[in-house]
């Protein structure tokens, strides 16, 4: 036997649906934000990763920082995933989400080209830890916004909530 | 009033209703995220991912030990399909009232049904 549904009730259900998926997003929004060990983390291992490939390294040099950068970050984003109490669906994620992570890469990746240019008559040991410290610097306060502005984009801003409305 | 297809009867009750939404907008998510944010009992919650589970609508699955264990919840295939059939069936009805109601003109944003 089916249970008769009429469009007030009906209504009621999609709304009542969006409230457990805001609560996702908040959870979402509160782990990619407010995680400062990620986020220190993150920025102490690109600073030691910079400033040692700054020295001029030979090539066994260059390809163990870069080992050692890479699974120092695998480590910790394992270690961040497990300390998550949930994973957003892969449907959740937009084209901004996207655009947000590889406008930071070329941000700080364009901030290290930059300093590199602008320290060339410097010290190797010296440039190396300008442009390390340039580039943490602009991956630290563009981290905030950009991680805001692609969390706008998961909860669908810009369109009109029911609470608007009234 | 007749229901239109894709109306399930197993996720309608309000409860059900909340977890499924939940999980649909998850990879998964753990017991304790689902009971805080729904505001539900340890058992209360049980009981429905039982039910949800015998319906092959979630998978529960267990990892770690003593302090350190947590139960992953995960919506199926057939769970996300059915949800997705069943906010469909919801907007349906909704559609069918017309703009007199006023709730078909303010339809909820497509994520919900996502």
């Amino acid at each position: 036997m089916s249970t008769p549904v009429d469009a007030e009730q009906a209504w009621q259900d999609l709304q009542r649906i969006r409230v457990p998926q805001e609560r996702v997003y908040d959870e979402y929004e509160r782990a990619a934000s407010g995680s400062r060990g990620m986020t220190y983390g993150t920025a102490a291992l690109m600073w030691l990763f910079l400033a040692g490939v700054g020295l001029d390294l030979p090539l066994w040099g260059l390809l163990l920082s870069v080992g050692a950068y890479a699974g120092l970050l695998g480590a910790l984003i394992v270690w961040s995933g497990r300390r998550n109490r949930m994973q957003l669906h892969r449907s959740r994620f937009t084209g901004r989400t996207l655009l947000a992570f590889a406008a930071g890469g070329v941000l700080v990746g364009g901030t290290v080209v930059l300093a590199s240019r602008l320290t060339e008559p410097l010290e190797p040991i010296y440039a190396g830890l300008i442009q390390a410290t340039a580039a943490v610097a602009v991956y630290l306060l563009s981290l905030g916004p950009a991680n805001r502005w692609a969390i706008d984009s998961v909860r669908g801003s810009g369109e009109p909530t029911e609470e608007a409305d009234r | 009033m007749s229901t239109p297809a894709g109306f399930d009867e197993l996720i309608h009750p309000s409860t059900r209703l909340s977890v499924v939404a939940l999980l649909a907008a998850t990879e998964w998510a753990d017991f304790a995220f689902i009971r805080d944010s729904l505001s539900l009992s340890d058992s209360a919650l049980s009981k429905q991912l039982h039910t949800l589970q015998e319906a092959e609508y979630l998978e529960i699955q267990k990892e770690g030990g003593g302090r350190n264990r947590r139960t992953k919840v995960r919506l199926t295939d057939r769970g996300r399909t059915a949800f997705e059939g069943h906010v469909a069936a919801l907007r349906a009805i909704v559609d069918s009232a017309g703009p007199a109601t006023g709730a078909a003109r303010k339809q909820p944003r497509a994520e919900a049904g996502r």
